[in-house]
């Protein structure tokens, strides 16, 4: 058998028949190790989610599922190893919010992130809370957008960097004030996040998973939190919507992906695997303490997916085109 | 009285002078800036000015003051090694790990001048044993062993 | 005594037998991979991060801290060996370690790097527990302006890693500065030297970088005659430090320790910078400077101290304040994260079993790794007696594996290749590799901090002086800069002189 499959594969690699590889391959999907590509570093809030939701996709398909950090380029060095990858459901890719975005950030991406991937289902979208310096004198978000539209580029608002979730946040809530601040971008939320503490910078906007703990500590100020709804570990924090700011809303959404060309059975069993995830009591618990919840049920399909993933992408296009901001 | 007089600063201030050209060049597509709102261009274009300057003083430095020649290259060490690196990173993938490590260690024994074929053999299975068992076994390292084209995945 | 009080909380939690026992697997792994080369701390915690799930958090944060500090220590063991360092602040270490142990005494530099280690580590914990909140609150106090002038000063004193020309040292750093600008910028996101080629977008690798221009490099020198490296590598003597060494060394020690323990708690470089900081004092107050880059003890225990300490103090702004200050403490509150306790602030009070475990394991764990490293210094020694044509290729191995274990990038592996052959070509004309290494990882930090400065201050260049700390550090650079051109330039009267 084993080397039956071998020769299978090796003919495979020579390009003679990839069909039969990927029929092969199906008859008792998984037969092996599922690698989960994360293009992010580990350690960080995309690479929790993903290893939350592979430990517990594992045991349902029985099979080992493995995050592997292809991180570089803003996610689009994993995405595009993914989109390269045999379509036969033993390379996932687990992503957020910078897939859609990197539609309209690179003018030269190697793939298609709307046609060259199966969606397979939405997992999680953590929001994202705008906070500041202790020493910023708006009381309410109200007064914040009247200091910004006074005293514009004399506001500094830190990002982490071009095409990060909080450059994304911040390009949405100056086209939504009408008033644009001073952008300074850092390498990642980390050393945004000690100006801020520090008072080198007034604003910024980041998921909840990195200013929870700031915000409750005192070491920072909230003004609203960039949801529809409020969330729960923060209930006395307005959401933007509340304060005026019409249609603003921003949640770093995450989603998992298989190549195109992925046979439907493959992407079904992958999406029943995930929905078992997000509904285990040991994920919902985890993703609580991250301050998010797994997406509602209806919101899970790889329909639903797909057509939030092209929606997205025209609802972003827009507003980076107008900030004039590239990636490459 | 030869003009060049210390080669090895003469072949080194040209070194940094050919790698400033080529720097300075790559910075010709990026926008400049102003002092105060610097624009990606500017503080690389200022360094490989600064580089060909230096690289201009070590050259004449070199026509100054005597020296000596670089002498005893191992060409065929820097060839021999260069190519079995090179190989680990073209096999990785397709042949896998263990058997790229396996075509490196060996080839690059080849680089000694005290080469022998049973040592070689030796090191070459003695590295891949130690590299599976400390790699795959015990640190967990996501590495395939077996590339595609060897019937693995 | 509230201190006591902690302490004593701090290690009855430590002291639990499960806990000693996770703190002893971390310091092991740790050293391990600290001793393989490329294999660095930020890899292996990643991979024994699904791991700590199962575990009680301060279990999983002992056993992550051992593996950070325990791989600081093993570093240093590859660099002096085989002149392969795996990480920037053990570049410092190769420089004098390894010149050391081609004469020799590879005994006595492995002894130095342990003991320098364990000090400053014990020390830096001390602070650690007194001193934390305080100390982090004057980390803030360090914004963009002061950053850039601290990143000042540590390439004017890098000056003094090379032991040659004073030019060519420069130009080095100038190259190392331009090789770490590659990538996209992350102001605009414009590629800068990047050839076109995607892999290049994030920049050249270090780890790529450092094994290619010091260990590959070094190889194919090695290769050029064996028949003495081998006669050189036969010549072990005595393992321990003797009564002269002993008292060398305790000067460069307790002032690595002071300045590696403050710099520490700074975010981004800090520990890194102190190393070559430290290995720049000695050298200026050294009476036998010349020694420096051949085998001055005091070059070797200094920099292993300063980069302990500041591997200990690094943990401050992470424990107190919930901001990683590099992306290993990044890592470390990802798993605080997943085991559900949101770093910040509150942490020292709302864990404080958490906050005073992990602190007094760390005073555990430096004994152990004491324990543990002496008496491996027989067996490194022994290795370097392994003939040479049976060892290199091992060598090769080891950095082709470490190198495309950090972003499993075949590219980086052909990088290492480059790096290889421009290393030895540089040698071969007397260009010293260290500052370039230097370099490298203070270009993007030192544009990345001019110009966020600039930003802030609205284009303002004032704020450099203005600023008290900011001016007081580029006063020191330009005394800096004094001393390191002031004999440089009698040398080359006297040398233009005698001809």
């Amino acid at each position: 058998m084993r080397i039956l499959s071998a020769a299978l594969a090796f003919a495979a690699a020579l390009g003679l028949s990839t069909g039969t590889a990927t029929v092969a391959g199906a008859q008792a999907y998984p037969s092996r190790p599922i690698t989960m590509v994360v293009p992010f570093a580990a350690g960080g809030p995309t690479d929790t989610v993903a290893r939350l939701v592979a430990e517990s996709m594992s045991k349902s398909l029985g099979q080992q599922v493995i995050v592997e950090n292809v991180g570089g380029a803003g996610g689009t060095r994993g995405a595009g190893q993914v989109a390269k990858a045999a379509p036969d459901g033993y390379t996932l890719l687990l992503h957020h919010i910078g897939h859609a975005t990197a539609a309209s950030l690179y003018r030269k991406l190697p793939y298609n992130p709307a046609t060259d991937f199966e969606a397979v289902g939405l997992v999680t979208a953590v929001p994202m809370t705008l906070i500041a310096k202790t020493g910023f004198a708006p009381k309410t978000m109200g007064e914040v957008v009247e200091f910004v539209k006074v005293n514009k580029d004399k506001v500094t608002y830190g990002n982490a960097g071009v095409g990060s979730a909080s450059h994304l946040c911040g390009m949405l809530l100056m086209s939504s004030m009408g008033a644009q601040m001073t952008t300074v971008p850092y390498q990642g939320t980390g050393p945004a996040m000690n100006d801020l503490v520090g008072g080198q910078i007034d604003l910024m906007c980041d998921q909840t998973t990195n200013t929870t703990g700031q915000i409750k500590g005192g070491k920072v100020k909230v003004y609203g939190v960039t949801t529809k709804d409020r969330v729960k570990s923060l209930p006395d924090v307005p959401t933007m919507q509340e304060s005026g700011l019409k249609d603003f809303e921003v949640a770093v959404w995450h989603g998992v992906y298989v190549p195109k060309g992925t046979p439907k059975d493959i992407v079904d069993k992958l999406n029943a695997a995930l929905n078992t995830a997000l509904d285990d009591p040991k994920v919902i618990a985890r993703f609580a303490d991250l301050g998010t919840e797994p997406e509602p049920k209806d919101r899970r399909s790889p329909a639903f997916h797909k057509d939030f993933v092209i929606a997205e992408i025209a609802k972003w296009k827009p507003v980076i085109q107008s900030a004039g901001v590239y990636a490459d | 009285m030869q003009i060049i007089r210390n080669p090895k600063d003469v072949l080194s201030g040209i070194l940094f002078i050919v790698l400033a050209l080529l720097f300075a060049w790559q910075t010709q597509e990026l926008p400049m800036g102003t002092a105060v709102r610097m624009g990606p261009g500017y503080f690389p274009l200022l360094l490989a000015i600064l580089l060909g300057g230096l690289g201009l003083v070590v050259l004449v430095n070199g026509l100054r003051f005597p020296g000596e020649m670089p002498s005893g290259i191992a060409w065929r060490a820097l060839g021999i090694i260069t190519l079995a690196v090179v190989f680990f990173g073209f096999a990785v993938r397709p042949l896998g790990f263990l058997p790229a490590l396996a075509a490196s260690v060996f080839v690059s024994a080849l680089a000694s001048r005290k080469f022998h074929v049973v040592t070689a053999l030796a090191i070459t299975a003695v590295m891949v044993v130690f590299a599976w068992a400390v790699f795959i076994k015990g640190l967990g390292l996501p590495l395939p062993l077996l590339g595609p084209w060897l019937g693995g995945y | 005594m509230e201190l006591i009080d902690n302490l004593a909380l701090g290690f009855s939690v430590a002291l639990s037998l499960q806990n000693v026992l996770y703190c002893f697997v971390g310091v092991l792994l740790g050293t391990l991979i600290g001793v393989l080369p490329g294999l660095g701390p930020i890899a292996t915690i990643a991979m024994l991060l699904p791991i700590t799930f199962g575990l009680p958090p301060v279990s999983a944060l002992i056993m992550l801290s051992g593996i950070y500090y325990g791989a600081q220590y093993g570093g240093s063991t590859t660099a002096i060996l085989i002149n392969l360092p795996g990480e920037s602040s053990s570049v410092v270490t190769a420089i004098d370690g390894h010149q050391m142990a081609r004469k020799g005494r590879a005994g006595a530099a492995l002894a130095t790097a342990a003991l320098g280690s364990f000090f400053a580590g014990t020390v830096a914990t001390f602070l650690l527990a007194v001193f934390a909140p305080p100390l982090a609150e004057l980390a803030l106090q360090f914004g963009p302006p002061e950053y850039f002038s601290l990143m000042v000063l540590g390439l004017i004193a890098s000056v003094t890693l090379a032991s040659g020309s004073v030019v060519k040292a420069i130009a080095m750093i100038v190259l190392g500065l331009l090789l770490g600008l590659s990538g996209q910028d992350i102001y605009t996101g414009a590629p800068r030297f990047t050839f076109d080629l995607p892999e290049l977008s994030d920049g050249f690798d270090f780890v790529a970088l450092a094994m290619g221009m010091f260990g590959i490099s070094e190889i194919i020198r090695n290769l050029e005659d064996e028949h003495q490296r081998s006669l050189v590598a036969a010549k072990v003597k005595s393992l321990m430090l003797t009564r002269e060494e002993f008292k060398r060394i305790i000067g460069p020690v307790l002032r690595g320790t002071a300045l590696g323990s403050f710099l520490g708690i700074l975010p981004g470089g800090g520990a890194m910078l102190s190393s070559f900081a430290s290995y720049s004092i000695e050298k200026k107050i050294s009476k036998t400077p010349r020694e420096f880059g051949r085998g001055a003890i005091e070059g070797v225990a200094g920099p292993e101290s300063a980069n302990n300490a500041g591997a200990q103090t690094s943990f401050i702004p992470m424990l107190t304040l919930g901001i990683p200050s590099n992306p290993v403490m990044a890592l470390m509150i990802g798993a605080l994260i997943i085991q559900g306790i949101t770093p910040g602030p509150n942490v020292v009070t709302e864990k404080p079993d958490l906050f005073w475990g992990v602190i007094a394991s760390m005073w555990i764990g430096n004994f152990m790794l004491v324990l543990l490293n002496l008496p491996l210094i027989g067996l490194w020694v022994r290795l370097l007696t392994v003939p040479y044509h049976v060892m290199f290729p091992a060598i090769i191995a080891f950095c082709c594996i470490g190198v495309y274990s950090v972003n499993n990038n075949t590219f980086d592996v052909y990088s290492m290749a480059l790096f290889g052959v421009l290393g030895y070509a540089l040698v071969k004309l007397d260009c010293e590799p260290a500052p370039l290494l230097l370099g490298f990882v203070i270009g993007p930090m030192l544009e990345e901090y001019l110009r966020r400065a600039m930003l802030i201050s609205r284009g303002d260049p004032m704020v450099f002086v203005t600023r008290p700390i900011s001016a007081v550090l580029l006063g020191l650079a330009v005394a800096a800069l004094v001393v390191v051109l002031l004999p440089s330039v009698q040398k080359t009267r006297e040398e233009a002189f005698k001809e």
